[in-house]
């Protein structure tokens, strides 16, 4: 049988480093991760990430934080997408803004995702930046320069605290 | 003094189960109705039965098999397994829940149901499911995860929105349709104009169909829901549904925005003073008038989707092709948005006269949208579809161009082989 996605963060929340991958605006899932790679095969879905955006294909073993401009994550509600990021290393997002279904999709999952105004200049491709989702901020480790992320809602904030939605929903004893 | 409040910020209360997080905006919700398909829901099938099991309120679930429908691959038969054998081993339609067997697109066999209740808080495994908005109910989408949790606790969190007011006035002129009011509404406002919001439509002039299409593409905007202010179309439309299609206990009433209430912005649209609309590639709100892109070759005309294979748009299309001929190289598929649209479109003759005129007509399904199945389109080639999306590579080759337009544009152009202002060929 083929390779299971993965559930939610078990880790402890943390800060995490990794490589900028950069964006623009009004990004969608079908961009992000095209339909012809939906699946339950955990392979093919990490095959799919960023299946049609020229020069940023990655092979999953480098880690990697998101950078994007408005509306990031726009369009369908396939988990799939949010799967195939975690598949190909990705620790953090952080976005002007973000679709609505896809910004829920990463926190239910337990991957820190943060709108930030600073978030589309923070970084060039490739760069290094740290997400401190604790502390609040996003570094680059290249220049130095440390910008604010917007603090969540409470609720999402306890969400993200657990390891995701299903993690929460345990904590407070809503499982039975 | 009493809150005034928008349709949305009821609808929402009414579900409120009163749990919240101290400081958080984001309420505990106790949905009316949950909607899932094969793909998104085969996706948490292990991790159901990983997190003990029990389905919280199957009864009130509302299952659809329309994306792999019937499969064209064995990886995709193989998903459309995992989905139905979870509904058979949690015995959810013994309880009362739904299965729909391939009858067409989710979100159309959903409206079509009584099941699917004016007033009611539905959420959906789906970015489409705001369509059933057009009912006048709050109806959302939500990843998987997101629906695990409800399918597990019956419950859901969900902040107010704020709302903003679409006012369509005006009568709907021959040529032109809610597809074009939806579209232009995405060259107005952009793929996030409504980020989050509610959209809170009303408009005597925008008939049923139109109304389903503006709701369903209320999530392009990036709302999170748009429901139609109730009138006496959305009653008689859902009444026509059969038994409990109105319930009893449902005044109109009941489904206004209060007066008084606050709005974060107001849209004006005048039926009279619009063309009809296009969005050209790669994105929903890259919006012109008609007359602005029309002449270009086109290879394929796709009639489908949630957004647009109902009835308006096949009898849009029957009506302008009966007795023509499309040319020999034009590809036009249509795909019916559910078997009962395909029904009572065979029963019309519609189906036999856009056959007659050269299309070929598939099942009730997803079909090509999503580039699911029948339909995608090549590299190079041009597509004029009745759907809501034309992201790049959505519908097939990551090089082909897709342009959405109405069921109107649609037969226009599928006769001439151009992309084509209906009003030339009516």
């Amino acid at each position: 049988m083929s390779r299971l996605l993965p559930g939610p963060r078990t880790e402890p929340l943390a800060a995490v480093d990794g490589a900028a991958m950069v964006f623009g605006d009004d990004v969608n899932t079908d961009l992000l991760h095209p339909s012809y790679f939906f699946s339950l095969d955990a392979d093919t879905v990490r095959q799919g990430f960023l299946g049609q955006v020229a020069g940023k294909a990655t092979d999953g073993t480098r880690s990697r934080v998101l950078l994007a401009g408005d509306n990031f994550g726009c369009g369908s509600s396939r988990e799939t997408t949010m799967q195939s990021l975690r598949l190909a290393g990705v620790q953090a997002l952080v976005a002007t803004s973000f679709g609505r279904i896809f910004f829920r999709n990463a926190l239910c999952l337990g991957l820190p995702a943060f709108s930030c105004p600073d978030a589309a200049t923070l970084a060039e491709e490739g760069q290094p930046v740290r997400v401190d989702p604790l502390a609040g901020t996003a570094t680059n480790l290249a220049t130095g320069r440390t910008v604010a992320l917007t603090p969540l809602d409470p609720f999402w904030r306890q969400v993200l605290e657990a390891g995701g939605m299903m993690p929460w929903l345990e904590q407070r004893g809503s499982l039975t | 003094m009493t809150l005034s409040r928008t349709l949305t910020h009821k609808l929402l209360d009414a579900a409120a189960t009163g749990e919240t997080v101290a400081g958080s905006a984001w309420r505990e919700i106790h949905p009316d109705l949950v909607l899932g398909h094969d793909a998104t829901i085969a996706l948490i099938v292990d991790r159901i039965a990983r997190a003990g099991g029990r389905i919280a309120e199957p009864e009130r679930l509302f299952l659809v098999a329309d994306h792999f429908a019937p499969p064209s691959t064995v990886d995709r038969a193989n998903i459309l397994r995992r989905f139905l054998d979870f509904v058979e081993q949690s015995g959810i339609v013994e309880a009362g829940g739904r299965l729909e067997m391939m009858q067409g697109i989710c979100h159309q066999v959903l409206v079509e149901s009584p099941r699917c209740r004016p007033g009611s808080v539905i959420v959906g495994a789906d970015s489409h499911t705001t369509m059933a908005g057009a009912v006048g109910a709050f109806a959302t989408g939500m990843g998987s995860t997101d629906i695990l949790a409800v399918l597990r606790t019956g419950r859901t969190w969900l902040s107010v929105p704020d709302s903003i007011r679409v006012d369509i006035a005006g009568d709907m002129p021959a040529w032109l349709r809610g597809k074009d009011v939806a579209l232009h509404l995405l060259g107005r406002m952009g793929e996030a104009g409504a980020r989050g919001a509610a959209l809170e439509l009303s408009g005597a002039g925008v008939p049923m169909d139109g109304r389903l299409t503006l709701c369903n593409m209320a999530v392009e905007l990036g709302a999170k829901n748009g429901v139609w202010v109730s009138d006496a179309v959305t009653r008689d439309w859902c009444r026509a549904r059969g038994e409990g299609g109105w319930p009893d206990d449902v005044a109109l009433e009941d489904l206004q925005p209060d007066a008084g209430a606050a709005y974060v912005a107001t849209e004006r649209v005048d039926l009279s003073t619009l063309a009809p609309q296009v969005a050209a590639p790669w994105s929903p709100a890259n919006v012109h008038d008609i007359t602005a892109v029309a002449g270009e070759r086109v290879h394929q005309v796709f009639i489908g989707s949630c957004a647009g294979g109902r009835l308006e748009e096949l009898g849009d299309a029957a009506g302008l092709l009966r007795g023509r001929r499309i040319p020999p190289l034009m590809k036009l598929v249509v795909t019916p948005s559910s078997t009962a649209v395909y029904k009572e479109a065979l029963r019309r003759g519609w189906i036999e006269d856009l056959i007659d005129a050269g299309a070929v007509v598939t099942n009730a399904s997803c079909g090509a949208c999503g580039g699911i199945d029948k339909g995608l389109v090549a590299a190079g080639e041009v597509c004029l579809s009745t759907s809501n999306r034309n992201f790049r590579g959505r519908m097939g080759d990551p090089d082909a161009r897709v342009f959405l337009g109405s069921g109107l544009v649609a037969a226009a152009t599928a006769l001439t082989g151009r992309l084509t202002d209906p009003r030339e060929v009516l």
